[in-house]
């Protein structure tokens, strides 16, 4: 926004003229008389019509925003800042980035804007200066309209207008060419009690001289001049234009004379509004003469306004000379955008052959072709309704010229976006021709738009159109777009035959078949396969089929259609079968549901596959497995050996030996009197799994003498699967008897317990309990799961002596600890029958028995629903009394956003004095993402807005991983910045730049901003992703960021440390020209090419090159500011003994033959940093010069001084260069350090040393060691000052400038 | 296809455990018929998703290739371009 600012900035300087330095006071253009050269160069720097605002650089523009900032009035505007740095901050970026500002853009920040309430007068400003050129894609009176509703909405809003704003609106009228009354404006200001000033009055008559009003113009001129106000350049070029528009030539021509007579040189902007005088008129001649007058004399045209003579030309309609101007544009990088926007403008203004002109002539479209560089055009021409087959034209050239790789498909895309059907129609048929397919989807955003609608009548247009392009609808469009939009599937059908619209029946019937499934309407899906005449396949309708099956609880149904569809033939009868496929339906439907469904729905699956076996319905063994392991997985076992049934035993591998062939054989050894234990054991296991119990305890009857122990855990196991509680405990008193120490594996005890408890054996259940914890059965987190889910399934069925013996059995043995999803049943047991008083009760029982309170939320959301408010008062009492009343508030606000009372929520999270608890708001997050609460999670992050102390970044990241999930993500710009920013400053960079593929993939044009880059680019170094750090610094380049000293510096020591001098030299290479916004010392580079050739064993090469840059004639660095400190301490802490003896040699004959004595300076005090005191004061010895470079040893102090731990080295420096101490900078940080590391006996002696030497010491110094000795426990010699730190430092700051 | 092809990358990663590829930057051309097309030359393609907004009627560009076998998911990793509808894309290292 520096360049929309920038004027604001003079006129608000204005008032502070006085303050002022002379020169800027005359820069201000206030109550000083400005001269007429200063006032060119400033109106030089605004944009010029066609577009286009300099590309200012964003350290200006953070520089000026502070200034602005602190300009600001201060009391009343203060909660704007926040505001107006938001909105100045996305203006900013666009403006940068595209040199524009989308319509849309401007009008949220409006938006925005209004519905705080408030504008400050600044952000006013920058609202209406947006209003002008900045916005290409509107067409011109669309602007100023814009304008004026900004204008009328912010006065409501009681922003108090100035001078500054009655001129930015005479601005947007200009470059919006606006036609308007320059009196009444006067008249306006005049009533508003604001003086016009001189740029008031310079534009009033650039209006005049638009209108070709000369006299007009020269009346203010007048004003002017009665008030002393001098004329400038842009006065004389508005007077160029206006004779030029009242058709006198030549005496637009004889301005640039006058102009030289005032003593004013005509400036490019004299001869560019000559120029486009001559444009206006086609004179082609003249307007060469003069490019040619320009390029001889020291003027320089720049592209942006050569561009502007192209839109003369083809406003006025000579288009036959554009190639002409074209010719002589340089294109630089630093003008596409400009030149962008006049492409956009051209194509606002109709004049999009032009604008394709000029999108031809850009040779940067052909450097990178990756990149599509026409699409903002060709989106533009869409929007602006620029016909088809121009657009089918433009297209074809756009490929031809290899500007676009698919100019067609981009185009379509953009019809389908704003729903232009006619256009659509246009392309589609252009694609055809070219060999494309054509695809059913294409045609579904048409459809979005009117059935959100409920337009009928859109719909089958569309309908048409589509078998216009000869496409038909699939399922899937009748489906999800066309049946919506309707109330019946039958009125479809009457709609479309009444429109004479051509559809499948087939297609048709089966759509509506999914949408009767989808909606749990099973009767109409088995009359409809009964009745069906056609053949389809089954997995077509498997999806919408177990939607609804889970939808209508009929298992009459669900039979009948399964058997339907695995016996006819119009079904399911090509390969691989109707076996497979049903079997792979059965799966698929178990899948599809939860463990606790599958659960809810036991007796209802096991009633299902009965009927199916009754009906003689089989599945293949393989796929009887699979569900097998989900029944499993989801503790449901017993409902195995119900699809066991199913099995089509026929195809069962006939290698191995059957059942039956191991009875015979068993027999047989039996009859020779052999012993049969194994082969025994063998057949029960395999009857086992085959889930044949009758066969099985028959045969444990009949060969009882020869059972083992195995064959007895298996048929208990057996027993428990088919829920036979009588056979089960028999089988497990004989198995006792047979070996009273034997024991069964975890999962048989479980199994056990839960079919003992089933039926009522409570007493045996708790047996087997105590038996388990005698002999030691393991018990592992999944034996706990079990435990839980035998007293949930127990809950549900409302057994409430099972649940609680059970569980205190449990509990009191010690086989596992009660806890909130242990004992949680004993509360379900309640809230199943819906008793609340008991639920709650049985909740504040645990607390008081286990201290813990299972199921409250639940138990909240309950009596919320039912409005029981002395029972919801009772829980709260509770819960705060026991636990606090913060946890009380949380569980209410949870239980208040579950049940949807947002506004209760609301209330209690607003309650003074609550903060973030970050684990109870992570919980509720999981527990809203485990559920796919999209609504409730986006109400919690909302209403915690302003939640002291909240992590708003893990909610943020938590709603991320919701979207995700459902696979549905919708964030903005913004959050997707914030949640990389914050993935990054968790050093998590992985998740981060999976965030911003992400990002990159919802977001058109998705950048990261300069904050992010940067960090990502520090992220990146410190995990040693050199390569990647550097694209992401060169991209961050490319979007003309300003990545921060720190990353750069970052990655350029990091380079060096890998020797990689290579990429330093990129990096430079890259910077170029950014050093100073960057804030980037040319020594960093310097320290690390040097340090990256040591690296390599090119000592001589870098000791060289860093010896001739300090004794060359044209030094690029002064000697003094020459340091080298970085490398040196890299150098002796990576012990590089050769490299450091070659630069202490260079460093010396720098300081004795060159009399530079930095270095050896530098060098001398990183030995003594390093400790290497010996190796110091050899060189001191050596070169006693060292000890005069004062300010060098001064800074090194101060610095030293600022960071903990450096007391050994301030002490070992004062040793060697004693005569430091009668510095008062260097006393001041010894004593500094001293007190930082709490060395006592140092800072006791230097105070010594300085009072002996009668030095008068400052109260800073005083209060330092005072509190030292103080902390200490020691007396102090003297009276402490009184007063703070803070009063002492600022006392000696301002003795200290009143003393210069 | 342009509007995603402005990086020009489609991005393959895998999902721990099953053998599912995830793919991005799917060119709007293209639907699941052609994703599945295109990645049946690495193997049998048990199921693919490309979900559609129904606010828009656009996908969003992304998309799962259910395969059969964690080898087939492998072959299809290891190709480096991945090309549909004419859009060039490349593959990113597996990110979860």
């Amino acid at each position: 926004m520096a360049a929309l600012l920038r004027p604001a900035r003079w006129l608000l300087r204005a008032a502070a003229a006085p303050y002022l330095p002379l020169s800027l006071r005359l820069l201000a253009g206030g109550p000083g008389r400005p001269h007429a050269a200063l006032c060119l160069r400033a109106a030089r720097a605004r944009p010029v019509a066609g577009g286009l605002l300099s590309q200012a650089r964003l350290h200006s523009i953070a520089a000026e925003k502070k200034n602005y900032l602190q300009e600001e009035p201060t009391s009343s505007h203060r909660r704007n800042a926040s505001q107006f740095d938001w909105a100045l901050m996305r203006l900013d970026n666009s403006v940068r980035r595209t040199g524009r500002i989308p319509k849309t853009l401007l009008q949220k920040v409006f938006d925005n804007t209004c519905h705080s309430g408030s504008a400050g007068g600044n952000q006013a400003l920058l609202l209406l200066r947006s209003c002008g050129s900045l916005l290409p894609e509107l067409k011109l009176s669309e602007r100023t309209e814009f304008a004026h509703k900004i204008w009328d909405e912010l006065q409501k809003l009681g922003t108090v207008y100035d001078v500054s704003h009655y001129n930015a609106l005479l601005k947007v009228y200009l470059q919006n060419d606006h036609k308007f009354s320059p009196t009444d404006f006067l008249a306006k200001m005049e009533k508003g009690n604001i003086q016009p000033n001189r740029v008031t009055y310079q534009r009033l008559i650039a209006a005049y001289c638009n209108m070709g009003d000369i006299e007009g113009a020269s009346t203010i001129l007048g004003f002017m001049k009665t008030k002393d106000l001098p004329v400038t350049e842009a006065v004389f070029s508005a007077l160029v234009t206006g004779h030029a528009r009242s058709g006198d030539m030549e005496n637009a021509e004889n301005i640039l004379t006058v102009m030289k007579e005032a003593g004013i040189e005509p400036g490019p902007d004299t001869y560019l509004a000559l120029l486009n005088a001559y444009a206006e008129k086609g004179d082609i001649d003249h307007v060469k003469q003069t490019l040619e007058k320009v390029e001889k004399s020291d003027l320089y045209l720049m592209d942006r306004d050569l561009l502007q003579i192209i839109l003369s030309f083809s406003k006025a309609g000579y288009p036959q000379y554009v190639p002409e101007i074209l010719e002589k544009i340089t294109y630089e990088r630093r003008y596409i955008p400009d030149t962008m926007n006049l492409i956009l403008l051209l194509v606002t203004e109709k004049l999009e052959d032009t604008a394709l002109q000029i999108l031809l002539a850009c040779p940067i479209s052909r450097e990178s072709s990756q990149n599509d560089f026409g699409s903002f055009f060709l989106r533009h021409c869409v929007t602006m309704n620029t016909p088809a087959e121009k657009l089918k034209d433009y297209c074809k050239k756009l490929k031809e010229a290899q500007l676009h790789t698919s100019p067609l498909q981009f185009t379509l895309q953009c019809a389908l976006v704003a729903q232009k059907l006619d256009l659509a129609k246009v392309l589609m048929k252009a694609l055809k021709e070219e060999g494309f397919p054509i695809r059913t989807h294409y045609f579904w955003p048409l459809l979005v738009g009117h059935q959100k609608e409920k337009n009928v009548q859109g719909i089958v247009e569309v309908l048409k159109g589509m078998h216009e392009i000869g496409v038909t609808p699939d399922q899937e469009t009748y489906v999800n777009y066309v049946f919506p939009c309707f109330d019946s599937i039958k009125s479809v059908r009457a709609v479309l035959q009444e429109n004479g619209c051509p559809h499948d029946d087939n297609v048709f019937s089966q759509a509506e078949l999914r949408s009767k499934a989808v909606n749990g309407n099973l009767d109409y899906i088995l009359s409809f396969l009964e009745s069906n005449t056609l053949p389809f396949s089954f997995s077509s309708l498997r999806g919408s089929l177990i939607l609804g099956f889970r939808r209508s609880m009929n298992i009459n149904l669900w039979s009948k259609i399964t058997e339907l569809l695995y016996k006819d033939g119009r079904y399911c009868q090509e390969p691989p079968g109707p076996t497979e496929a049903v079997g792979y339906f059965l799966y698929n439907l178990i899948d599809s549901m939860s463990d606790s469904e599958v659960q809810a729905k036991e007796e209802h699956l096991r009633q299902y596959f009965h009927q199916l076996k009754e009906m003689n319905v089989k599945i293949p063994e393989n796929i009887y497995r699979g569900i097998r392991n989900l029944l499993d997985s989801y503790h449901v076992p017993e409902l195995i050996k119900d699809v066991n049934i199913l099995v089509e035993r026929e195809k069962t591998d006939s290698r191995k030996p059957s059942s039956s062939d191991l009875e015979s054989k068993l027999e047989k050894l039996k009859a020779e009197n052999q012993p049969i234990g194994d082969i025994l054991k063998q057949l029960i296991l395999m009857l086992c799994s085959e889930e044949n119990m009758q066969k099985a305890l028959e045969l444990k009857a009949k060969y009882e003498s020869d059972m083992v122990v195995g064959g007895y855990a298996a048929l208990i196991n057996l027993c428990c699967r088919h829920d036979n509680a009588e056979d089960a405990l028999n089988l497990k008193r004989e198995f006792d008897r047979l070996d009273s120490s034997a024991v069964l594996d975890t999962g048989k005890y479980v199994r056990l317990v839960k079919v003992l408890g089933k039926h009522g054996k409570l007493q045996d259940a708790i047996n087997i309990l105590k038996e388990m914890k005698e002999k030691d059965v393991l018990v592992k987190d999944a034996t706990v799961l079990s435990f839980f889910h035998i007293l949930n399934g127990a809950a549900l069925r409302g057994e409430t002596e099972t649940v609680k013996q059970l569980h205190e059995a449990i509990v009191t043995l010690g086989l596992a600890k009660p806890s909130t999803t242990l004992s949680s049943p004993l509360v379900t047991l309640y809230l199943e029958k819906d008793d609340l008083p008991a639920a709650l009760e049985s909740t504040i029982d645990c607390y008081e028995k286990y201290k813990i309170l299972p199921r409250i939320h639940d138990v909240l959301c309950k009596l919320i629903e039912k409005g029981e408010t002395e029972l919801i008062q009772k829980a709260m009492d509770f819960v705060s009394q026991e636990q606090g009343e913060m946890t009380m508030l949380y569980d209410l606000f949870f239980a208040f956003l579950q049940t949807g009372n947002y506004k209760e929520a609301k209330k209690i999270i607003e309650t003074p004095g609550i903060r973030a608890r970050p684990t109870r708001l992570q919980w509720f997050c999981d527990r809203c993402i485990a559920n796919n609460q999209v609504e409730t999670l986006e109400k919690l992050v909302e209403m915690t807005q302003k939640l002291f102390e909240c992590d708003r970044d893990q909610l943020y990241y938590s709603l991320l991983k919701l979207y995700t999930k459902k696979q549905n993500i919708v964030f903005d710009n913004e959050t997707y910045a914030r949640l990389i920013n914050l993935l990054l400053m968790k050093d998590n960079s992985t998740q981060a730049m999976q965030v911003k593929d992400f990002a990159e993939t919802h977001i058109k044009g998705f950048t990261l901003n300069d904050a992010a880059n940067s960090l990502l680019i520090i992220t990146q170094v410190r995990r040693d992703y050199l390569k990647d750090a550097l694209t992401t610094l060169k991209t961050a380049l490319d979007l003309d960021q300003i990545p921060s000293r720190l990353a750069v510096t970052r990655l350029i020591q990091a380079c060096a440390l890998k020797g990689d001098t290579e990429s330093i030299h990129d990096i430079q290479k890259l910077v170029n020209g950014l050093e100073d916004s960057i804030g980037l010392s040319r020594m960093v580079f310097i320290n690390n090419i040097a340090l990256a050739q040591i690296k390599n064993n090119n000592i001589d090469v870098a000791i060289e090159s860093i010896e001739n840059m300090l004794t060359s004639e044209n030094q690029t660095v002064d000697p003094q500011y020459f340091g080298l400190a970085y490398l040196f301490r890299k150098v002796i802490e990576g012990q590089l003994e050769p490299a450091l003896e070659k630069i202490s040699i260079m460093a010396e004959r720098l300081a004795n033959q060159f009399a530079v004595y930095k270095p050896v300076t530098d060098l001398f005090l990183q030995l003594v940093d390093s400790g290497k005191v010996d190796d110091a004061r050899a060189l001191l010895q050596r070169c006693g010069a060292i000890a005069e470079q004062m300010p060098i040893l001064l800074v090194f102090c101060i610095r030293n001084s600022q960071r903990p731990g450096k007391a050994p080295v301030m002490k070992s420096l004062l040793e060697l260069i004693p005569e430091l101490i009668d510095k008062e900078e260097a006393y001041t940080c010894l004593m500094k350090s001293y007190v930082f590391d709490n060395d006592v006996t140092s800072a006791k002696a230097l105070y010594e040393s300085l009072t002996a030497k009668n030095v008068k010491l400052n109260d800073l110094f005083l209060k330092r060691y005072a509190v030292l000795l103080k902390n200490a426990g020691e007396s102090v010699p003297f009276t402490e000052p009184p007063e703070s730190f803070e009063f002492y430092a600022k006392q000696l700051k301002e003795s200290k400038e009143t003393h210069l | 296809m342009a509007a995603s092809a402005a990086r020009g990358a489609m991005a393959l990663r895998t999902n721990i455990g099953r053998p599912v590829a995830f793919v991005r930057k799917i060119p709007w051309t293209a639907a699941s018929g052609e994703l599945r097309e295109h990645f049946a030359q690495f193997g049998h393609v048990r199921k693919c998703t490309v979900p559609f907004d129904k606010e828009t009627g656009f996908h969003k560009g992304m998309g799962w290739i259910h395969f059969s076998s964690e080898e087939e998911l492998h072959n299809a990793l290891q190709q480096e371009n991945h090309i549909i509808d004419g859009v060039k894309c490349l593959k990113s290292p597996t990110l979860r």
